[in-house]
């Protein structure tokens, strides 16, 4: 019978800790896109407001932007983050499962 | 009156859903992880109820009062928490099949020491957590009722110790579900109607003007119980128990107990610990210095992103999920519940700042959720709208001193009380023990934290974790080379840097600013500490070393090749 990867993963040999070194990377590299997409953003938001006073002047509805932006429009972004990395890592999982056990 | 009946509903609705749940858990299985068999949605909401805490409820309201608009950062940290935990724990820890931190120690990294020290930290975390929201029950319950600020603080630490008691998880899972919504509504729905009501935000240049903080112009009457030391910002005259008095700008003025009175527009003096704000300077989120800071905006983000993992509380409830693509679905849910929270508080800071101004004067910004609806809409709708929030804010205290409180008992029980003893009965009895035990010495720290604000508080139980937790959690699942040695002396180094600064800042006053941030919100310094040791140790531990593949294989293999652990690793 056929060694598939999946073999080399249960024996735990040095073929399989080369598939599983990789496995590793690759969700973790997913993480890191997806941790400097939202870090980036919020991380630059308080000193943006810090260098940017005007945003204090401008009103929406009644309430200084500086405020609004900090309030709400970030939530949505979080959740968009988690639903797109949720996705990436199920299908990557799915690759992975594709890759060490092939559909015969 | 009605506030009383809708507190009394909200407890008791919490005892009789766990009550119920008890008879549902058989195993010891079911009695800490419900089985896994439960749906994401519940879950989600279940993981959210639990953590909206006092700090939530009433903290980020109060907070933003105080301080101004820096406070806004918080819910969004304690949103953020939530996509660290999606991003980097959450589906591999539910494939490990640890129920909790001290489990995952033990499991990773083969030591039993590592166990018994991670089972420290959860006591420390669990308490600071737990004493603020032991003080919201005392606030809200003095606020609805008169009555004094113990008899809040030792009925909640009682009814949530009978709680944990009888109740096992499965009976949590159903009441933290039903408290998430409870909150929520009780949050939206007066905020939503007291801007109808309101026509939208009233006298909007003391919120974002030049104005301070002013006297309505029915005049302002606050009843004094104890003697309050106050500074003026500006000369004014007022009454105390119907006595004329002057004061000129800047006089600091201890003002007697009795009934003070400031006539229309006055400037209404500060409390101690408050700095008198204009509207503008008040609606900043960052600032160059003080409590908004940049330093501490960015110490108190990274300690909430990286803190909420290590909550002791928190991940436990991730193993009642089936497995790794469902714990990530869970999380994803979580941020969209928290979000529909966190839309509302700051409609109370806001509003706050003009109709309770009295709050400054008498310091207890942290009641300003509990105190806005009957001053905004005097009559029934604010009777009622009061009551709502009053019930809201003891589902909060409830939910997480609960999940809190299951996390301690198990801690106490299993970790650090005589273990190998595998009797069902015996297990139960000791958690029992251990849950009624371990409530005693939060309620009596609570009962002396008084003066501290509870979202400072909870801040350093998040610096805590974030210095501790947070770096075994992520250098446990995506190092192969974390040494037990390696992590604890990590988590020793942690602690102590965390815990040190936020000592310190309590001993010493008015250093320099960004002295003061640090020593306020230790994390930016504290979490580079522990996982710069953790990684050093690790890498001179040569003997330490071990085999951690096989570990990060039932880690990071997806389901359905049966690479992964089958069952659940320790206490099965």
């Amino acid at each position: 019978m056929r060694r598939t990867p999946r073999d080399e993963l249960a024996e735990a040999t040095a073929h399989g800790g080369l598939y599983l070194r990789r496995l590793i990377r690759e969700q973790l590299n997913l993480s890191a896109v997806a941790l400097v997409a939202f870090g980036g953003i919020i991380g630059a938001l308080p000193l943006a407001l810090l260098l940017l006073p005007g945003f204090q002047d401008v009103f929406v509805l009644g309430v200084p932007l500086s405020i609004v932006i900090v309030a709400w429009p970030p939530f949505p972004l979080f959740i968009t983050i988690g639903v797109v990395y949720a996705r990436r890592a199920t299908a990557l999982e799915q690759s992975f499962r594709d890759l060490v056990e092939p559909p015969s | 009156m009605i506030a009383i009946a809708a507190i009394a509903a909200v407890t008791g609705a919490t005892l009789g859903l766990g009550v119920y749940g008890v008879r549902l858990a058989r195993t010891t299985s079911d009695l800490f992880v419900a089985s896994r068999a439960i749906t994401p949605w519940w879950n989600a909401a279940a993981i959210s109820g639990e953590y909206l805490s006092a700090a939530s409820f009433l903290g980020i309201a109060g907070l933003q009062m105080k301080l101004g608009s820096g406070a806004l950062w918080l819910p969004l940290g304690f949103t953020a928490g939530y996509l660290a935990l999606l991003l980097f724990v959450a589906a591999p820890l539910r494939r490990f099949g640890a129920y909790t931190i001290s489990d995952f120690a033990e499991a990773r990294l083969g030591s039993p020491r590592v166990r018994v020290l991670a089972a420290f930290v959860v006591l420390g975390i669990a308490g600071f957590y737990l004493v603020p929201q032991l003080k919201g029950a005392g606030l809200t319950l003095g606020e609805v009722t008169g009555a004094p600020y113990w008899v809040g603080v030792v009925a909640v630490g009682a009814v949530v110790a009978l709680n944990v008691a009888s109740g096992g998880m499965r009976g949590i899972t159903y009441v933290q579900a039903f408290q998430y919504w409870t909150k929520t509504f009780a949050i939206a729905l007066p905020a939503c109607l007291l801007l109808i009501h309101l026509g939208g935000l009233p006298e909007r240049a003391a919120m974002f003007g030049a104005e301070l903080p002013q006297a309505p112009a029915a005049g302002l009457t606050v009843e004094l119980d104890a003697p309050q030391p106050v500074t003026f910002p500006e000369a004014t005259s007022y009454t105390v128990d119907g006595a004329p008095r002057q004061a000129q700008a800047g006089d600091e003025v201890v003002l007697p107990a009795g009934t003070v009175e400031l006539p229309p527009g006055a400037v209404v003096p500060v409390a101690e610990g408050i700095d008198a704000q204009t509207g503008e300077e008040w609606a900043r989120p960052v600032d160059s210095s003080g409590d908004a800071s940049p330093v501490f905006v960015y110490s108190l983000l990274l300690a909430t992103f990286l803190g909420t993992m290590g909550l002791p509380h928190i991940l436990v409830r991730f193993y009642t999920n089936p497995d790794g693509p469902a714990a990530r679905r869970t999380t994803v849910r979580v941020l969209g519940l928290l979000a529909m929270f966190y839309a509302f508080p700051l409609v109370y800071g806001m509003l706050g700042r003009v109709l309770v101004p009295e709050l400054y004067l008498t310091g207890e910004t942290d009641s300003v959720v509990l105190a806005l609806p009957e001053a905004a809409w005097p009559g029934l709708g604010g009777e009622l709208l009061g009551a709502l929030v009053a019930a809201g804010a003891f589902a909060a205290f409830m939910s997480t001193a609960s999940g809190l409180m299951v996390s301690v008992a198990g801690t106490i029980s299993f970790d650090l009380w005589r273990r190998g003893h595998a009797d069902m009965t015996v297990r139960r009895r000791r958690f029992r023990v251990a849950a009624l035990g371990g409530v005693l010495a939060p309620v009596a720290l609570a009962l002396v934290a008084r003066e501290l604000d509870i979202s400072v508080l909870v801040g350093w139980a998040f610096a805590l974790a974030a210095s501790t937790f947070c770096p075994l959690l992520l250098l446990g699942i995506w190092w192969r080379r974390l040494t037990a040695f390696g992590a604890a002396t990590g988590l020793i180094a942690g602690a102590v840097t965390a815990t040190g600064l936020i000592f310190t800042g309590l001993a010493i006053e008015n250093g320099h600013p960004t002295v003061d941030a640090l020593l306020t919100q230790p994390a930016v310094l504290s979490v580079p500490v522990a996982f710069a040791t953790m990684v050093l140790v690790s890498l001179r531990d040569r003997r330490g070393r071990r085999a951690a593949d096989a570990a990060l294989l039932a880690m990071h293999a997806p389901e359905g090749l049966g690479l992964g652990y089958e069952e659940p690793l320790v206490r099965a």
